[in-house]
């Protein structure tokens, strides 16, 4: 008995200690005499911009600092969720989310994040950003984050390729047109159109979703995979991959080869892939171009959004006023979004579009004139419902997709992947 | 004498309080929550639902099939090339043994993701091991892309980064079979692959043994490489239990599904290696 008490009382003694640790160092994070300083997590390059931010917000506010913890891309993901799953313990005040990210985060732990609406975000600021952000960022008629990049979708090409082959890219105004091309590009010169991932990324359908209004959901969070827009763009990638103009790159780091060695000629992606491929293959500078995404017919819209990221405030920050302070000059200054284009981000804020940088001609892609080509397509973005289950029917979409490269049919394909979604959804 | 009786709790102390922390205390959270379910930002007692919802959910029976046909594929080729390795770097014969022996540990010690990384450059339809082939006029074959060649591919990945890990256990055993054994062997005229089924192997059956239930341990719970090289694709066709879990947690914001799965590779955790004791363990 004695001994028993002995082991109780150590126990008691060392865990005592742990938590006293614990309590006495967030402390020191969030509250005593550090009343200015904001802690941040995000990845690559968001950070030099946020820092960036933070210095010139510090000149009108002294005393503030910005802690940012710099980590890879899943790894905030999985401690944001870890996070929310113990009711906030440990977050930060400040988490940078991607798009495809945003809802699913709203919908499962509705009360973590800061509501900007008594803050007046919505009515001061809406007009500046694109109006498919500002449905994205809102749940119920609140808002809960700020715009931050977004990625405007356009074929990146090889012009020389293109050349050698005698395809035309203005002439390609419609994914059959883009087919067509495919087979020219594969009878000259044996190169693949594209380089989609038809087992793991459905970037390139959901794309094709967004530009016709459409989504995985329709605008009441009804199962959308069925639809004729949603038939006709699954054809695409189906006619792509069967008729061998599409080439398997599995994964992000074979994709970005493939693109670099000439493996694959072109690339529908959103405008941040300037950045990768400026930075993975610089010897090819001047032999890339852009153009808007095919249309499905001839004068349909040729807008639509892939990727992107958002600023969210965490709705148990010991500071909530400097926080959305601070994040609403990080957002609408024009300054801070010019650096964050420097660094190969579009901004969503609109009121910088008629700067110069973004009539700039790019060198790297043979001078045109690419951010103001973006630029022009933003207001044209249909927004997409990507509701709390988003996750669960991209998993489906992909597993279509699987499947329909396998040759099977396209329509039977989506019903069966409706019912699947159906079917996790409802339990 | 008082003192001495306390000492060695305080000793034990720190490796029994981290246990309760990191093992103890998410074994029954996790407990816990496959019996719950989140409404509402809230968590309420669920009964067996998670548990129901689990026979009706063709992603988890697939993963369980997968991860099994994986886990008969592979355990048994890496035993026993770990034990063919291990009796040829054991032999006498053999020079540079060190460097041998530490070539094929190396890959249990690689990081992770970099291995990932290079395996899945090299399987791509393009890729290493495609163009090797080709030398030798065989077609590129869909190592990542084909619902069948995907597990194989996973199979080879995981025998390549644990069969050095066996071996380094089997040498370890090899070093207590007395040398008068194969010595008394050779003198009956027992050739070199004779003495390896009669006198290797059967010495060896508690360390087999012990790999076996690691290595089952290990496949069961397998998460790196289908996340790593395949993403759980093409379909589910490499989706596995360990995978299914994370999703759950991290994709799907499901922690109570996911802890009720990874209760479910409790339960066959404890069965096959209650069966394996059985099956070659020693009747005392």
């Amino acid at each position: 008995m004695k001994k028993l008490i002995l082991v109780l009382s150590t126990l008691a003694v060392v865990l005592a200690a742990c938590s006293g640790g614990e309590s006495s160092s967030s402390e020191g994070d969030g509250g005593g005499d550090s009343t200015q300083t904001l802690t941040a997590w995000a990845w690559n390059i968001n950070i030099p911009v946020m820092e960036e931010a933070a210095e010139r917000f510090a000149e009108e506010n002294p005393g503030f600092e910005l802690d940012i913890r710099e980590q890879g891309t899943p790894d905030v993901y999985e401690q944001i969720t870890t996070g929310l799953q113990a009711q906030g313990d440990g977050l930060p005040d400040i988490m940078l989310i991607e798009d495809d990210r945003v809802q699913g985060y709203l919908n499962n732990f509705s009360d973590a994040f800061l509501a900007l609406d008594d803050y007046g975000f919505a009515e001061d600021h809406s007009d500046k950003f694109p109006e498919f952000k500002n449905e994205l960022l809102s749940l119920d008629g609140s808002t809960y984050g700020m715009p931050f990049d977004a990625g405007p979708g356009g074929v990146f090409y090889r012009t020389d390729l293109f050349e050698e082959a005698g395809i035309n890219a203005d002439e390609i105004e419609t994914w059959d047109d883009f087919i067509e091309a495919g087979h020219v590009l594969r009878d000259e010169l044996d190169v693949a159109m594209t380089g989609i991932d038809i087992n793991n990324d459905d970037g390139v359908y959901r794309m094709m979703l967004n530009q016709q209004e459409t989504f995985y959901f329709d605008e009441e969070d009804n199962i959308n995979l069925t639809s004729d827009e949603s038939i006709r763009a699954m054809e695409v990638v189906q006619t792509l991959d069967e008729e061998g103009l599409n080439e398997n790159l599995v994964g992000w780091d074979a994709w970005l080869a493939g693109l670099a060695d000439g493996e694959v000629a072109t690339a529908p992606s959103g405008a941040w892939l300037t950045g990768s491929l400026t930075e993975q293959a610089p010897d090819l500078e001047g032999k890339w171009g852009v153009f808007p995404l095919p249309a499905f017919e001839e004068g349909g819209n040729r807008a639509a959004n892939l990727g992107g990221s958002n600023f969210m405030i965490n709705a148990d920050t010991e500071n909530p006023d400097l926080a959305y302070e601070f994040m609403e000059f990080f957002s609408t200054s024009e300054d801070v979004q010019l650096t964050a284009m420097e660094g190969g981000l579009f901004p969503s804020l609109n009121t910088i579009y008629d700067e110069e940088a973004f009539t700039e001609s790019v060198a790297y892609f043979g001078d045109q004139q690419i951010w103001d080509m973006f630029a022009g397509m933003m207001d044209e973005i249909p927004p997409a419902n990507y509701t709390g289950d988003y996750s669960i029917a991209r998993d489906e979409a992909e597993t279509a997709q699987s499947e329909v490269a396998e040759g099977n049919d396209v329509q039977e394909a989506l019903e069966n992947a409706e019912d699947r979604l159906s079917n996790r959804i409802n339990n | 004498m008082m003192k001495q009786t306390k000492a060695p709790y305080f000793f034990i102390a720190p490796a029994v309080i981290l246990f309760l922390i990191f093992t103890a205390y998410p074994i029954i959270a996790s407990l816990y929550l496959s019996f719950h379910q989140k409404e509402d930002g809230a968590y309420t007692f669920a009964g067996l639902s998670n548990y129901t919802r689990l026979l009706n959910d063709s992603i988890f029976w697939t993963a369980l099939s997968n991860t099994f046909i994986i886990f008969i594929l592979q355990v048994p080729l890496m035993l026993m090339l770990a034990i063919i390795l291990a009796s040829v770097l054991n032999s006498q014969l053999l020079k540079l043994k060190a460097l041998f022996r530490v070539s094929f540990f190396l890959p249990a010690v690689t990081s992770l993701v970099a291995y990932s990384l290079l395996f899945s450059i090299m399987m791509q339809n393009n890729g290493l091991f495609n163009e090797l082939l080709g030398y030798i006029g065989i077609d590129g074959i869909p190592w990542l892309s084909d619902s069948v060649w995907a597990k194989f591919s996973i199979v080879m990945a995981m025998t390549w980064r644990w069969v050095g890990y066996n071996m380094i256990i089997f040498l370890a055993g090899l070093q207590n079979i007395p040398e008068e054994m194969y010595e008394a062997a050779a003198i009956d005229g027992a050739g070199k692959i004779r003495q390896f089924f009669s006198i290797t192997v059967p010495s060896l059956k508690p360390i087999i043994l012990f790999a076996g239930i690691l290595s089952t341990i290990g496949t069961l719970q397998l998460f790196d490489e289908p996340f790593n090289l395949t993403g759980g694709g093409p379909g589910n066709s490499t989706m596995t239990l360990g995978l299914y879990i994370y999703e759950n947690g991290f994709e799907y914001f499901d922690f109570s599904y996911g802890s009720a799965v990874a209760y479910v590779v409790v339960v066959l955790v404890a069965i096959l290696s209650y069966g394996q004791f059985k099956f070659t363990g020693d009747k005392s």
